[in-house]
């Protein structure tokens, strides 16, 4: 039978912690919350030589035990927690073979906890350019510990990594420190009143207040025989017990570690030069910016169109093949145009976060961050809340939990209020739809019109979210500190199974998170424009031929306006007429009030939404591109979609906060729902605001 | 016979999808144990 151990991934950020846990698990993992939190959770399987399975966790990035946030939190609880079903038989601490000197601290603490810890040396590639040679031997004596230099990128030294920890047994668990040693007097009082228990353990309860086990601060302190100090004398300690780390890691790399500058060659110097520069830097990031929008456009259109294709030949097909009835009409109606809403964005959502991973993987990220610390004070912001707002283009609920590395509450709380105003993925294919119907498809230089509308759209949900915090950052009444820093990674060329696993992963559970909701709405959407109350449904053929008993119609005629008929007067229908008298002024029509409202659960709804609709009771084979741009608009005849209703509606969903879970995230990091409440009000009054001028302007 | 089957399985449809939308956003389960917005003290332990 196979065995099967635990293996935590520990390390700093930045030292390629994520590609060694890529190496050693492929795409045998799965990503989660740690429980009670929203801490992303990534574990994955790796099988070790003799039958032994190792469950992996790659654990939030830290720089030390010492937490300052949620996700270091996380870290600190598991290995302070021997009943957790987590905690590692072994830990696997990752370091930069260029930052060697910092990661080491967190080794240090790590080993001081008496679990059996390897220390893998990753980037051993970057040696030769930075002139840096390593004794391995001498190190692992005066660490204790075994030790894999490895390059992820190279893909070298995995398999000596797999067979150290299949050995896990051999490595050591002496401590690094003797925890005595940082102040006697204080530590040899705390091991008399806790002799059973590990004294760094007992420190770094005392010092972080973190839940593990049956022990926590609280019980220290209940101990009569010992008084913990006061704060400022444990702020005084845990330096000391920095300093005492780092005068052991000096020494140890005095002899183990040489660094030869005359042999570096390095670039990276020159290009940060460039590319965070105070001109050329912004114009570099914006041409890379252009550089990306284009690409999604151009490069998506092929295998969109074919995906917009194969969802019609498939509704058709379902038709024609399967017995006619109601759950063959709620198939071909309902659920394949409204999934077909879904996957007809796959491309360019892939092709989106295919170009975010490459400009974090190469290292280029950081520096946009750097650069744009700059702007952001100026409003209000940290530095640190460029962060959400980037990744707040993937989604703003992953976005809204990063703001947790914000020390200051003030500058945490604008963050998360104006987070939702950066484009998501889930705008994305609203954008694309509406822009693909009302932007003509001319070119600019070499940019399409399409592709420069999409840019403006992101343009104007950061520099909306960048003055609402300034707006903010004047009106909000709380006093705080902040500070910034940030790390900046060595410039490396992307690592393709990195990118791969990161656009299949973010595209998978884009698909899948949306999809299922789509699903679901789409089914309930089907049965409402499918049925309805009263004569005016039930009677629809009846009164529709003797209405144009006189006029000779075709039968595709006819039964398009029979169709119409039942949809005008089903439960849809009749719902959408109620709420069209606010919407008309805006340019919308009921349908459309129908999209905005169930697309309040998801914004991506909004497409499956429409395209459910206009399919009930249509049989032609057509896409729903085609579907939206036939739609015709009943008070003033002519399209529907025009420019000034378009650029309304695009301007509507830049704007409202269409996205329950963003507010269900929002009530839970604020602990209060004074803050999505509002947020909801200010941003879906204001959409309505700017939409509403913007097609009185434009009509 | 063929319109009966249907129709039981559309409305067996409406109900699951009903119920997953229910469990999703009104039903949600609770998570609430240790994020919290404030510097110093949340009381979260």
């Amino acid at each position: 039978m196979s065995k099967q151990i635990n293996v935590a991934l520990i390390g700093n950020p930045n030292t390629g912690k994520t590609s060694v846990f890529n190496a050693l698990t492929g795409l045998n993992q799965k990503v989660g919350n740690y429980p009670g939190i929203t801490v992303e959770k990534k574990e994955g399987v790796c099988r070790l030589p003799r039958g032994i399975k190792a469950h992996i966790i790659d654990l939030p990035g830290t720089y030390s035990l010492n937490a300052s946030s949620l996700d270091e939190n996380v870290v600190i609880e598991l290995l302070l927690n021997k009943n957790d079903k987590d905690f590692p038989d072994i830990a696997v601490v990752v370091t930069d073979v260029e930052n060697l000197k910092r990661n080491l601290l967190l080794f240090t603490q790590i080993k001081d906890l008496e679990i059996p810890t390897l220390l893998v040396i990753n980037m051993a590639d970057r040696m030769r350019y930075k002139g840096i040679s390593l004794d391995i031997d001498y190190l692992e004596a005066h660490l204790k510990t075994k030790i894999a230099l490895i390059s992820t990128r190279k893909n070298e030294g995995i398999d000596g990594l797999r067979e150290l920890i299949t050995n896990y047994k051999e490595v050591s668990t002496e401590p690094c420190l003797k925890t005595t040693d940082i102040d006697p007097a204080y530590f040899e009082n705390l091991q008399k009143a806790f002799p059973n228990q590990l004294l760094y353990k007992l420190w770094l309860v005392i010092t972080q207040d973190v839940n593990f086990g049956k022990t926590d601060r609280k019980e220290i302190d209940a101990v009569t025989s010992f008084k913990t100090k006061s704060k400022a004398d444990l702020k005084r300690l845990q330096q000391k017990e920095t300093i005492k780390r780092y005068q052991f890691i000096n020494n140890v790399l005095k002899k183990g570690q040489t660094i030869d500058l005359s042999q570096a060659k390095d670039l990276r110097i020159k290009l940060d030069r460039i590319l965070t520069h105070k001109v050329w830097g912004y114009v570099i990031f914006i041409a890379i910016l252009l550089l990306i929008f284009q690409a999604i456009y151009d490069w998506s259109e092929v295998p969109m169109d074919f995906i917009d294709g194969v969802f019609a030949s498939l509704s058709e097909w379902t038709k024609n093949v399967l017995p006619s009835g109601a759950f063959t009409d709620l198939i071909a109606e309902g659920i394949i145009p409204g999934l077909g809403g879904i996957v007809i964005f796959i491309p360019q959502i892939a092709f989106l976060f295919l170009f975010i991973a490459v400009l974090e993987e190469s290292g280029y990220m950081s520096r946009v961050v750097f650069l744009m610390d700059k702007i952001m004070r100026r409003f209000g912001l940290s530095g640190k809340s460029v962060v959400p707002l980037i990744s707040g283009t993937a989604c703003a609920i992953p976005a809204v939990m990063a703001t947790r590395n914000i020390e200051s509450w003030k500058e945490r709380l604008i963050t998360i209020l104006v987070t939702p105003f950066t484009t998501c993925s889930a705008r994305l294919p609203v954008y694309l739809i509406i822009i693909s119907l009302v932007i003509p498809k001319g070119k600019f230089l070499w940019l399409s019109y399409q592709a420069l509308t999409l840019m403006l759209l992101y343009f104007l949900g950061f520099a909306t979210a960048v003055l609402s915090a300034y707006i903010l950052s004047k009106r909000l009444k709380i006093k705080s500190r902040s500070f910034f820093v940030v790390e900046m990674p060595n410039y490396k060329l992307p690592m393709i199974k990195n990118v791969a696993i990161t656009v299949v992963e973010k595209t998978k559970s884009f698909v899948y998170g949306a999809g299922k909701i789509i699903l679901a709405i789409s089914i309930i959407l089907w049965f409402l424009a499918s049925y309805g109350p009263g004569d005016n449904f039930n009677n629809a053929e009846v009164i529709i031929k003797t209405e144009y008993a006189s006029e000779n119609l075709s039968e595709k005629d006819l039964q398009h306006k029979i169709a119409s008929h039942k949809l005008e007067h089903s439960f849809i229908g009749i719902a959408g007429r109620l709420i069209e008298p606010s919407i008309r002024p805006l340019g919308y029509d009921w349908k459309i009030g129908i999209a905005i409202i169930s697309s309040f659960a998801a914004r991506e709804v909004f497409v499956g939404t429409l395209a459910t609709i206009y399919s009930v009771g249509s049989d032609d084979e057509d896409t729903i591109k085609n579907r939206m741009a036939a739609e015709i608009n009943p008070v003033r005849g002519g399209p529907l979609f025009t420019f000034a209703s378009g650029i309304s509606l695009l301007l509507f969903y830049a704007f409202a906060m269409q996205c329950m879970s963003t507010l269900a995230i929002v009530k839970k990091e604020t602990n209060s729902w004074k803050w999505p409440v509002l947020q909801l009000a200010i941003m879906s009054s204001f959409a309505y605001l700017v939409a509403l001028v913007a097609f009185q302007f434009l009509k | 016979m063929n319109d009966i089957i249907q129709n039981i399985l559309v409305f067996t449809a409406i109900a699951l999808a009903m119920l997953f939308l229910i469990k999703k956003f009104i039903l949600p389960k609770s998570k609430t144990k240790k994020a919290c917005g404030n510097d110093n003290d949340c009381a979260c332990h």
